[in-house]
């Protein structure tokens, strides 16, 4: 079985039926409950919320929310991304970020943008390989963990000119 | 016959709703794939039933007709008949029945009066009724082909052999130059057991045939094409059937010469092949045999039968699997040598692990296991587990998968390899022990294992359905089916996990919620029903027992007697074939079915359900239901004579509602057919919680009724004549019980039971009073006659017998059970001694080498049974409750003996249930969304990046 340590992963989309698969990750990967919004938000973002595949295990996930920004223009927000601790540094975190972005590319928004805790440097670093900045620093962002300050990372998609 | 021209006339409507009739019997019904192409060819046309209306329109027609007829010839029998058959088409039953009995008694020379009486009866499934009407209508007219065939297939069903080769032989002297008739009558010798008549017939048949068939286009005239490759394809499957007959008959050679003469004309090769290498080892030509198993295997290197073939061709097959160590090593380079030829093949990867022993074993197992745990196969221990029952094995598994375990936990990789594995191998290894210490019996262990491998990867659903059953093992059943519920919540589509979950909260007796989760899976509308139309047979066991645990009988009866029908309707089911199967030839599967049928109620299912319904009625019989009781007091103070006149009212009103709720029956559905078109509406369910089952006078002969079908099919389970033993001890039926304790004692004479019955048997026969009566006197001569020949009674007491049966198995927690239990059945005043005999019992170590943790010998079946014996038998609470003390500490898990781990998981999984969002919406201060924070973010030290 030489040919088994290529391992397939896949991306597979949230419906009601396999939504408990999120959850399982979330209750594993964060040490916060997230309410019936969060669900029915990643459930409305259609294919900006993704569960990753590692052959038939479901390992990680992303969560987004579209918003609309002032003036119409939708943007995207990172919710959560996440990938359990065993199968990390295998790409797929990668993969689920790349497939948001491309996304976002395909459907003309330009705009991504996510919360992080302000000590992350591990996120903050990964983030910053896709082309986030720290666009802005929230005071008292969290409540009950320490630092409580986050920072707003966002990456500026310039689009393709349509036309060219 | 004195009709009148117009009578005529409507007669004729009536021959053609005759042959219609006939017809639908015969054809439509016959075989789905028919039903359904004529269900598409009429829904395409048009969608509301068509078929049903034209029928409706034609009984219409033909009522109209038999009036007319009937107002000049009142007496007309056959003309009653039919109009009575019409009715039975618009469910109108009770007219019929009365209708054709006039039409039979005004006619009773009409072999169409009897034909009809006969359909009537076997629309009904009234076979025996039925054969009876067919007789006496061919006594009139004995060459009528249609009625002739109609007896056949009835005589067929009822496995009336004789008569189906007689109706058989003359359809065939009538009509002979059909196929059918031929084949039919050869069929029908095979199954009345004389093959080589049947044979005969077949050769006979080829002999009038061309020499270059498939022949003459004679029967063929249709010309298409697709007949006539029908009919060249049955034509080969006569000749399998007349080949696998004469292997019936013995004539082994003269079978394989046939074959090897009609090979070219034999389509399915495969068939041919597994047929031919089967002959070949039947006569001892094991050489060649073993060659045709070479080459079946290089087609399907995956068949283990083949393998078992080719080693017994090879002199190397043992049926208990015990091998020399020569064998083993001849063996170990057969298998050596097949598996670089089927490189791709499983099985001859895993057949090895079955013979080989000690370093050998270690060595194939640990080649065996590793790529499949890499691969991540979650049956990988369902398919070690046979290895389980051989001693060692388990050890040798146990020592090797923690090897591994410790190897990838430490390394990430497999002991001396230099590949990296992928993180999911640690999950499966651990997912593999967890199932391990489950079989073993260690259920802490294997609950830590489980649980690491949820910690690990928590999304994968197999975890929590193994957890689920670690726990069920374990004794915590309402725990098991939160877990089980657990997994079914991660995919709603899985219909799979979503039984398993049902079939838990059974377990766990939580009957309501079950109904609800199955019902998620059921169609919409009527739900429950859905189930048992679908003849889930798993479900209504399962709920039946779980309603009998908790001494809800009606319903159990209810469930138990639903799965009891449907093995009735499997047995109604083989009907449609009986002409199908002649007609397309597919004789070998039909042959084939009517032995699986022959054998039906032997099906564990049906044991299950006949033994739980029997079960119910004993305990009906024990205590019958308060009602009846309360209403017979009210009758005690009256006068006998005054009893009966009550009874006899009673009696008549029920038969005057029943008949009215009929006519009410009849009514709705006949204005249901004038509406919609649709006959059949699904009647509703009168009695839903099997409350009329409960008020069965005589409980003990519905029982036997059961009973019956189980000693005829089950002769050989212990339970059945347990149950035979219950029963019959209560309906005082002395020889009918010592049948069973005989049966009990052939079977298994030191088993528990088997003593509990023996014994308790011959203390009642001591009680007996002297007999009085002729028959007392007879049945006490034969148990004079029968004592001696019991081995265990010679020459001992009751009581002394029992001790020797406690000495023999002195170590055994079940049978001191029982020879305490009859102690104290015998000798009441030694109620102390019987105490001291369970308390006094040890739960050994089992003998086990396991790294980890000790089991110890005791189930906890058993014990909640000894249990039980204390509670209710010898009525001891104060040892019931050190029992249940002294049981906690082997069970923690336990709930039935509050251990104290029971109803762990169960709190904490609902807890998570019901406060899903702790934390994020008590947070102020941030949006309104759920917001994570990263506060363990160290704990997932690369990429756990939540805003």
């Amino acid at each position: 079985m030489g040919a088994g340590r290529e391992v397939a992963i896949s991306l597979d989309g949230v419906r009601d039926k396999n939504l408990m698969q999120l959850k399982k990750l979330n209750i594993a990967l964060f040490p916060v409950r997230y309410n019936d919004k969060y669900y029915s938000d990643a459930l409305a973002s259609g294919e900006f919320t993704k569960l990753a595949y590692y052959s038939d295990i479901c390992v990680g996930a992303i969560a987004c929310r579209l918003e609309k920004k002032e003036g119409g223009a939708i943007c995207v927000y990172i919710m959560t991304l996440g990938v359990l601790a065993p199968y990390r540094g295998l790409g797929i975190g990668t993969k689920l970020l790349n497939h948001v972005l491309d996304l976002c590319a395909k459907q003309n928004i330009s705009e991504v943008y996510l919360h992080v805790q302000t000590n992350n440097e591990d996120a903050i670093n990964f983030y910053k390989k896709f082309g986030f900045d720290i666009t802005d620093t929230i005071k008292n962002y969290y409540t009950n963990i320490t630092p409580p300050d986050c920072y707003v990372l966002t990456k500026f998609i310039t689009q393709p000119q349509p036309k060219n | 016959m004195k009709v009148s021209v117009l009578g005529i006339a409507c007669l004729r409507v009536f021959w053609e709703l005759l042959a219609f009739e006939c017809k639908k019997f015969n054809e439509c019904n016959v075989y789905p794939r028919e039903k359904m192409r004529s269900a598409l060819v009429f829904e395409f046309n048009d969608a509301d039933f068509p078929r049903k209306s034209y029928e409706t329109k034609q009984y219409k027609k033909g009522l109209k007709a038999a009036d007319a007829i009937l107002k000049k010839f009142p007496e007309h029998g056959e003309t009653l008949s039919m109009k009575g058959l019409t009715l039975n088409c618009m469910d109108r039953k009770s007219e019929a029945y009365e209708l054709v009995r006039l039409g039979v008694k005004n006619d009773i020379k009409s072999h169409v009066c009897w034909h009809v009486y006969g359909l009537l009866y076997r629309s009904d499934r009234e076979y025996r009724e039925a054969i009876k009407c067919y007789r006496n209508a061919l006594r009139i007219d004995p060459d009528n082909i249609e009625i002739l065939r109609d007896l056949s297939l009835l005589q067929a069903q009822m496995r009336d052999l004789t008569g189906f080769v007689e109706t058989r032989q003359q359809l065939l002297t009538l009509k002979p130059n059909h196929r059918m008739n031929w084949i039919g009558f050869a069929v029908s010798h095979h199954l009345n057991s004389n093959g080589s008549k049947a044979v005969e017939i077949l050769e006979a048949y080829e002999g009038t045939l061309e020499d270059d068939y498939p022949p003459d286009n004679e029967r063929c005239e249709h010309g298409e094409m697709l007949l006539y490759k029908t009919f060249w394809c049955s034509f080969v499957y006569d000749i399998i059937l007349q080949i696998s007959l004469l292997e019936e008959c013995g004539s082994f050679e003269r079978a394989l010469a046939e074959m090897h003469k009609k090979e070219s004309k034999i389509v399915d090769k495969l068939a041919y092949k597994e047929q031919e290498v089967s002959l070949l080892v039947k006569i001892g030509r094991l050489e060649e045999a073993a060659e045709l198993y070479r080459a079946l295997l290089s087609m399907n290197p995956d068949n283990y039968s083949y393998y078992e073939g080719l080693q017994k061709c090879l002199g190397l097959y043992r049926d208990n699997g015990n091998y020399s160590s020569g064998e083993i090593d001849e063996l170990d380079a057969l298998y050596k040598s097949l598996a670089q030829q089927y490189t791709w093949s499983s099985a001859v990867k895993r057949i090895p692990l079955d013979f080989l022993q000690g370093e050998k074993f270690r060595e194939a197992a640990f080649n065996y296991v590793r790529p499949l745990l890499t691969k991540g196969v979650p049956s990988l221990f369902s398919d070690l587990s046979p290895l389980y029952d051989q001693p060692g094995k388990a050890d040798i598994l146990e020592q090797l998968i923690l090897e591994l375990e410790h190897s990838i936990g430490t390394t990430g990789k497999y002991p001396g390899r230099e590949e990296k594995e992928p993180p999911s191998t640690l999950l499966w290894t651990l997912f593999f022990l967890a199932q391990h210490y489950d079989r073993r019996g260690q259920y802490d262990v294997a609950l830590s294992k489980i649980d690491e491998a949820i910690e690990h990867t928590p999304t994968v659903i197999d975890l929590y359905s193994v957890k689920s059953r670690i726990l069920k093992h374990a004794g915590d059943l309402a725990a098991a089916a939160a877990l089980a519920d657990e997994a079914r919540c991660m995919d709603l589509a899985d219909r799979y996990v979503n039984s398993e979950c049902v079939k838990r909260m059974l377990q766990a007796d939580q009957v309501s919620l079950a109904e609800k989760t199955a019902a998620l899976f059921t169609k919409d509308g009527d739900q429950h029903n859905n189930l048992h139309d679908m003849q889930c047979m798993w479900y209504e066991l399962a709920s039946g027992e779980s309603y009998f645990r908790q001494g809800d009988l009606g319903r159990a009866l209810k469930k138990f007697l639903a799965v009891e029908k449907h093995y009735a309707d499997i047995t109604e089911d083989q009907f449609d074939f009986h002409s199908y199967c002649l007609r397309k030839m597919t004789l070998r599967a039909y042959v084939e079915m009517l032995k699986f049928q022959d054998r039906l109620h032997s099906h564990a299912y049906f044991h299950k359900a006949a033994a739980g319904a029997i079960r119910c009625y004993i305990k009906l019989f024990d205590s019958p239901p308060r009602s009846t009781t309360e209403e017979d007091d009210d009758k005690a103070d009256l006068p006998p004579s005054q009893k009966k006149k009550l009874k006899q009212k009673q009696r008549k009103a029920e038969a005057r509602a029943k008949k009215e709720a009929e006519g009410k029956n009849e009514e709705s559905s006949a204005s249901g057919v004038s509406k919609s078109g649709k006959r059949h509406v699904k009647p509703v369910d009168p009695d839903p919680h099997g409350e009329k089952l409960l008020q069965v006078e005589d409980p003990l002969s519905e029982a036997t009724k059961y009973l019956k079908l189980l000693q005829k099919n089950s002769p050989d389970s212990l339970e059945t004549h347990l149950l035979s033993f219950e029963v019959n001890i209560r309906k005082q039926k002395i020889l009918l019980a010592l049948q069973a304790v005989k049966h009990l004692l052939r079977l298994n004479a030191e088993d528990p039971e088997s003593h509990r019955c023996l014994i308790r048997f011959f203390h009642k026969v001591d009680l007996m009073t002297a007999p009085a009566t002729d028959t007392e006197k007879l049945i006490w001569s034969v148990l004079e006659a029968e004592r001696p020949a019991i081995s265990q009674l010679q020459e001992k007491s009751l009581i002394e017998a029992n001790k020797f049966f406690l000495h023999k198995h002195e170590d055994s927690l079940m049978h001191r059970a029982a020879a305490a239990e009859m102690l104290f059945v015998l000798e009441t005043n030694k109620k102390s001694e019987a105490l001291k005999l369970i308390e006094d019992s040890t739960n050994n170590l089992a003998p086990t080498n396991g790294a980890l943790g000790s089991v110890r010998e005791w189930k906890l079946r058993d014990c909640i049974a000894v249990h039980k014996l204390l509670e209710t038998v010898l009525a001891e609470q104060d040892a019931a409750l050190r029992w249940k003390a002294r049981c906690a500490e082997y069970f923690p898990y336990s709930t039935y003996f509050e251990g104290k781990r029971s109803g762990m998981y169960n709190t904490a999984y609902k807890q998570m249930l019901t406060n899903p969002e702790n934390g994020s919406a008590s947070q102020a201060g941030v949006s309104a969304d759920a917001i994570a924070s990263n506060g363990k973010l160290e704990a997932f030290k690369n990429l756990a990046i939540s805003t």
